[in-house]
């Protein structure tokens, strides 16, 4: 009697969770023309009594979590679907989806979406500067169309006279060498190189690079 | 003695329904800690730059307008083009720059700090445990 009450206590195993999820975690990567990214989790309520999921949160404000309703009964289906707004975001990203039930607040499921977002233009570095007094010796910006993206580099200006520009075309349209010269080191100077493109052709956008005297 | 052989039994038994919850748990824990982030700095490793580190705020305006690190400049995603030239401002060749969000669980400061270093800042870090760290430490 004793040995199997003990027995029992050693026996209860920890009470998982009754959602079974398909997956808990997505890698996504995005495609040129791309304005979100969406992943979808499903999960099971393998569990014997009904369960409600009553709160979602994202980590990121960029970030949506849709569920079609709280309440699942035993061995119903569900899913969540996550939205992640591209915006200006670029490279490796990583956000989390929190989904805690009524059942079990204190062990909410994380959810986790990984997204890598490839930049249509990319431009290295960003910026160039120059200290006060320094020799005003030219300095490059490298601009490079990322393959895949129907993106044609247009041209790519100054908005400061005192900051000449020479571009020397690599690849016509898809990648360009940026000479950057200040007229004069001695004072400070600042301008902003607009990169012009045809791409995305119903709102051709402008990339930005700049300069800095300091 | 009978006592010692159940106890025993059952401690077989416990060491087996461990093992078996290790192996096919959806949420057993890694043994193995995953490797640190090289671009990743504590609140302490940042201690010598005091006075010359360029600090980032990578959370949303709005939180930054309620409370910042001192001399921080708020850079984030939404706002970047407007936020990249005042940060700029800031930012001299060769500088450290650390880059924070809201705690420990928030990626911004990651993604950020990566961006700036694609854009040619070749010292950008982010702060592990972010603002919520600072606080803690109860700094100015």
């Amino acid at each position: 009697m004793r040995f199997s009450l003990l027995l029992s206590l050693f026996l209860a195993i920890p009470a998982f969770a009754q959602l079974k999820w398909d997956t808990t975690e997505q890698t996504l990567k995005a495609k040129p023309g791309d304005r979100e990214v969406v992943a979808t989790y499903r999960f099971t309520n393998t569990g014997a009594t009904p369960i409600t999921i009553d709160n979602v949160h994202t980590s990121c404000g960029c970030t949506t979590a849709a569920l079609a309703k709280n309440d699942y009964a035993p061995g119903e289906s569900g899913q969540i679907v996550a939205r992640m707004d591209i915006g200006n975001r670029t490279g490796h990203q990583e956000k989390s989806i929190v989904v805690t039930t009524k059942q079990n607040p204190r062990s909410p499921m994380v959810l986790r979406l990984l997204a890598d977002i490839p930049e249509p233009v990319v431009m290295k570095p960003t910026f160039v500067m120059w200290a006060l007094g320094e020799s005003p010796t030219p300095k490059i910006i490298d601009i490079k169309v990322t393959d895949g993206f129907p993106v044609r580099l247009l041209k790519v200006d100054s908005d400061n006279p005192d900051i000449k520009v020479e571009v020397r075309q690599v690849h016509p349209g898809v990648e360009l060498e940026v000479k950057v010269t200040p007229k004069d080191t001695s004072r400070p100077e600042m301008a902003t190189l607009l990169v012009r493109t045809d791409y995305p052709s119903d709102n051709p956008q402008t990339y930005y690079a700049y300069v800095k005297v300091k | 003695m009978t006592a010692l052989r159940q106890a025993g039994l059952i401690w077989l038994i416990a060491v087996a329904l461990a093992g078996v919850t290790a192996a096919v748990h959806p949420k057993r824990p890694s043994f193995l800690a995953p490797p640190r982030d090289p671009n990743e700095v504590t609140l302490a490793q940042t201690q010598p730059w005091t006075g010359t580190v360029l600090w980032v705020d990578a959370r949303p305006d709005s939180e930054f307008a309620s409370e910042h690190i001192p001399d921080a400049v708020c850079l984030n995603f939404e706002n970047w083009t407007k936020q990249f030239p005042k940060f700029l401002d800031h930012y001299n060749p060769g500088q450290k720059v650390v880059v924070y969000c809201s705690a420990k669980s928030c990626q911004l400061s990651r993604e950020i700090a990566a961006k700036l270093r694609a854009s040619g800042v070749e010292e950008a870090y982010f702060l592990e445990g972010g603002w919520e760290a600072w606080r803690q430490q109860n700094r100015p």
